[in-house]
């Protein structure tokens, strides 16, 4: 087990370091300073607005996954973790995704 | 045909096997999660000449609620930082400092419910009402639950004291209190200002 | 005022006096369960039952628990089947039979839900309890306590799916109850809402018990033990859990949603205020399709055994094996609509999941070939586990080919909801998934139990059961093709009676086949020493579980074995290296075991009254039951009396005592 905490399990989280914690709370919170403001300064289109929530919402959930949970592949246990977490992922996309497609298809041919 | 594990090596191993239990835990509330906001999208896109969130919606509680829950995202770091350097009444006080911010979330998002009830904004009104209520609703009946287990980490400590078995649930609920803040994330992203659009 | 907060909407009336039918089956369940507790009582029992039974963490016993509630709730699906069957055998013309469509909505509700839910998912369970653990190497799985918690839940969920039988009404909206039939408007009974609970209750045991599954076969496998090392068993079940943990929290979600809009009047699935009835049934195929898939894909494993057993030859094409498994696996997601062709998608979705639907039929076919060429050149011995899978071989052919058949939508069109429709699935589940449950059943029997079963009854049930399906089902294709819908308790027309009346007999077969099982169990009880297995390893076994003795020893392995290749067992019986180490020779350690607790069984009752008490809104008894669950856990949570040792000396003498067995 090449975990830097030696005697420790592995959890396959990364090292806990204060200074991570500290960079993921300040990108956060300017991440969603910059959301909210999109939307309550008046200043965008629909468009434009959709584009930054989005954007910054996936970047949050990336500074998140990896400041906070500490997904990492450096141990082999942490492998796993993406691994599984990728499969749901996909898995989840392909319900998501699949179940949108068909709801406006059922909608569009059945309810006009 | 055989080989000796060491009894220290099982213990480790079990930790180990344990919390990727509960990180496919995790990933069955994905799902979960996946599933409720599919059909919080689908019963949104219907809703044409009914009501909709937008007309009693409050930002700047939404905002206030956000950074609670990352306040106390960062607070429980902080705890499991202690946890790792032995210091018991610090990783209770860093708990306890959690479940402030964690309860001060979930009072805010209980008064919003209710003054959305009783501004007619219910939750038989309509599909994207019901969708609404039970999306958000059992977000916070998660961060409800994790308050409840914080709890009873602050508790327990004192009693069980920091050995392999605690550090492990600690982990358990940080994976847990680090997930929830994740959904927020999506839910204050698609239903709250997708919502005031 | 606390009458009606103890009792909500709970009378006496929810008991139906004035069925006879229903009446004579509850005084059959309560004599029997009478005769249980009291046959338990005159023994002296009790200490024995609850402390090595009720509170077990043991994968062995669990695994025997979960066998037991499904023959039992076998018995109680196929008494569904036995009215069906009478009933639209008679139905014809002018006679409207026994039961009447209320009646009969019932009971094709209750036999689809027992089946599933109650019967091969619980059976599953036990191959996976029995067989997992001891192929991988391991002590136990990786969660003992929520293994016996999982198995709990199970029970209880099919229990409050008996209770409704007695008190109240089952749900009369199929067994996967679309809104807006199963909307309170048009379901006002309980009914659905026991359907919802039961179901949610075991969909929870069914959860853990595939998160508990997935971590042991990923971590817990012994030394040397590569993913490409597992037995093809084990695969399949990892591939059946992972389906599990991402399918089953859509159904937990679905059925939530269904209960909100019962409970509180909420808009999911209604067809008014913006609710959306096909978002149901599109959720609930999400998990329903992956869910038929997890009951065939152990079904495979067991097959991937026991022709390599039976046949004395190495699995034929392990890697395309896995490959297959994984293929299977990911397509069961992109497949669902294909059970909802008929309801309103456009061509172009149609036409994407037709042809996904078709595509998964090619992994499945890799799997059949690659049996059929372990077969080849092997020499076979024929036991009743490989007379199950020859049947297997033919019988599932023909219902995957009705399968690709409607999965083409034109041709579903035409039979989508037909008999066509239920013949198929019955194929593929009785051809399927039971005949290779049946064959892991007997192949780990003697692992489990210590004694083989006779083989001669297994023979003659065998042979009832194959002639009894072909017997029952291959009518209803016919008739399903030329338009005979399903769910329907009488018809008009009397040229479909002579096909029906041949499916009863049918089912008239099968019942002598189960007859024929019980009877091969009791007769291998009675001779179970001379059906004795000595040697741990009755079938000249490939896998690592026929290293132990039978019945296994409570830690499995005194030493945790050490493997260099797949089937290493058979490697090391041809090299006999096995017969080379002296027990007395082995320094054994102390193994830490999990100490057996009551909780499982504690908090699944719990959850049994909290299910009850929603059902009846029953304010007191909600509350004591969701108390009773949060009390148990915390409780247990601060307990530290959680594991102890089993001293070297002690599994010394075990050891020794089978290697004198062994001859």
């Amino acid at each position: 087990m090449e975990h830097q905490d030696a005697g420790q399990p592995d959890y396959g989280t990364g090292q806990k370091k204060l200074g991570i914690y500290l960079i993921g709370v300040l990108s956060c919170s300017i991440l969603t300073l910059i959301s909210f403001w999109a939307v309550l300064s008046s200043q965008f289109t629909k468009g434009q607005i959709f584009l930054i929530i989005y954007s910054a919402a996936c970047i949050q959930f990336f500074v998140q996954l990896i400041c906070f949970l500490r997904l990492n592949t450096q141990t082999k246990q942490g492998q796993m973790n993406i691994m599984s977490f990728i499969f749901t992922g996909v898995i989840l996309t392909s319900i998501i995704l699949g179940s949108l497609w068909i709801m406006s298809n059922l909608n569009y041919n059945m309810m006009s | 045909m055989h080989s000796e594990m060491t009894v220290h090596e099982h213990h480790l191993d079990s930790n180990s096997t344990d919390v990727f239990g509960f990180w496919i835990y995790i990933m069955t509330d994905c799902i979960l999660f996946g599933t409720l906001f599919t059909t919080f999208l689908v019963l949104n896109a219907q809703v044409q000449n009914g009501i909709t969130l937008k007309t009693y919606l409050d930002l700047y509680d939404v905002l206030a609620e956000t950074f609670l829950l990352l306040g106390s995202n960062f607070t429980f770091c902080l705890a499991i930082l202690s946890l790792y350097q032995n210091k018991l009444l610090r990783v209770q006080a860093w708990l306890a400092l959690t479940f402030l911010l964690g309860a001060s979330f979930v009072f805010i998002e209980v008064n919003e419910f209710i003054h959305l009830a009783t501004e007619g904004f219910s939750w038989d009104l309509n599909g994207h009402a019901s969708s609404f209520f039970t999306l958000v609703g059992t977000h916070g009946l998660h961060v409800s639950f994790g308050l409840l287990w914080i709890l009873m980490m602050i508790i327990q400590l004192p009693f069980l004291k920091i050995t392999p078995i605690t550090k492990r649930r600690m982990t358990y609920l940080g994976l847990f209190w680090n997930f929830l803040d994740i959904v927020w994330v999506f839910v204050f992203t698609i239903v709250y200002l997708m919502g005031a659009l | 005022m606390l009458i009606h907060l103890l009792f909500g909407n709970l009378t006496l009336e929810a008991i139906p006096f004035h069925t006879p039918i229903i009446m004579g089956a509850a005084l059959f369940m309560a004599l029997f369960t009478f005769a249980v507790l009291l046959l338990i009582t005159i023994t002296g029992n009790w200490s024995y039952i609850w402390h090595e039974w009720v509170c077990s963490v043991d994968h062995k016993k669990i695994g025997i628990m979960y066998l037991l509630l499904s023959v039992l709730m076998f018995l109680r699906g196929f008494s569904d089947v036995v009215l069906m069957r009478t009933q639209q055998a008679i139905a014809a013309g002018s006679s409207l039979g026994y039961l009447p469509p209320e009646h009969y909505d019932q009971i094709f509700s209750a036999h689809g839900v027992i089946m599933i839910f109650f019967v091969v998912m619980p059976m599953m369970f036990a191959l996976l309890n029995m067989a997992v653990p001891l192929q991988i190497g391991a002590r136990d799985v990786a969660y003992p306590y929520l293994n016996s918690l999982s198995f709990w839940l199970t029970f209880v969920g099919a229990m409050l799916c008996n209770v409704s039988l007695v008190i109240g009404d089952f749900a009369a909206a199929g067994w996967l109850a679309y809104p807006p039939l199963s909307e309170l408007y048009y379901s006002p009974t309980v009914g659905v809402d026991y359907y919802v609970w039961s179901l949610q209750i075991a969909g929870v045991g069914t959860l853990l018990a595939g998160i508990n599954f997935i971590a042991t076969i990923i971590k817990m496998r012994c030394k040397g033990m590569t993913l490409m090392k597992m037995p093809i068993f084990v695969w399949s079940a990892l591939c059946a859990m992972i389906l599990v943990v991402l399918a089953f929290p859509v159904l937990t979600v679905t059925l939530a949603l269904l209960e909100l809009d019962r409970m509180f009047g909420m808009h999911f699935f209604t067809d008014f205020a913006g609710g959306n009835s096909m978002m149901y049934i599109n959720l609930i195929w999400v998990w329903g399709h992956p869910e038929v898939y997890i009951l065939i894909l152990p079904a495979f494993g067991v097959f991937s055994e026991v022709v390599a057993t039976f046949s004395q030859k190495k699995l034929f094409g392990y890697t395309t094996m896995v490959w297959a498994l994984a293929v299977i696996t990911f397509l069961s997601f992109v497949v669902w609509l294909h059970h909802f062709f008929t309801m309103g998608a456009g061509a172009d979705v149609n036409a994407f999941f037709g042809i996904a639907t078709m595509v998964i039929a090619i992994p499945t076919g890799v799997k059949v070939f690659n049996w059929l060429f372990t077969m080849y050149k092997g020499r076979i011995i024929l036991t009743t586990p490989m007379l199950w899978v020859t049947a297997f071989f033919t019988t599932f052919a023909i219902g995957g080919m009705t399968g690709v058949m409607m999965a083409v939508p034109p041709v579903d069109f035409q039979v989508h909801n037909s008999l066509f429709l239920v013949a198929h699935f019955h194929n593929v589940i009785i051809g399927g998934v039971l005949f290779g449950y049946f064959a892991g059943i007997i192949y780990w029997f003697p692992k489990a139990f210590g004694f083989r079963l006779n083989e001669k009854w297994g023979i003659w049930s065998f042979i009832f059961w194959v002639l009894g399906f072909y017997l029952a089902f291959m009518p209803l294709y016919v008739i399903g093709l030329s338009g005979f819908m399903r769910r329907t308790n009488h018809y008009p027309d009397l040229v479909y009676q002579p096909y029906l009346i041949a499916a009863a007999l049918g089912a008239g077969l099968i019942f002598i086949g189960m007859v024929l099982q019980i009877i091969q169990v009791a007769v291998s009880i009675k001779n179970r020493k001379a059906l004795r297995d000595h040697s741990g390893d009755p079938w000249n076994g490939r896998t690592l579980e026929w290293s132990v003795a039978s019945p296994a020893p409570l830690y499995n392995f005194a030493v945790l074995p050490t493997v260099r290749e797949r089937d290493q067992f058979w490697a090391d019986k041809k090299e006999q290296a096995k017969g080379a180490i002296h027990p007395l020779d082995l320094h054994y350690q102390p193994i830490h075991m999990p100490k057996n607790t009551p909780a499982g069984f504690i908090i699944a009752i719990f959850s049994g009254i909290a299910g009850f008490a929603l059902i009846w809104h029953m304010l007191i008894p909600g509350i004591v039951g969701f108390l009773g669950i949060l009390s148990t856990v915390i409780a247990k949570s601060f307990s530290t009396d959680t594991d102890y040792y089993i001293d070297a000396d002690t599994i010394r003498k075990t050891e020794l005592a089978h290697i004198k067995e062994l001859g």
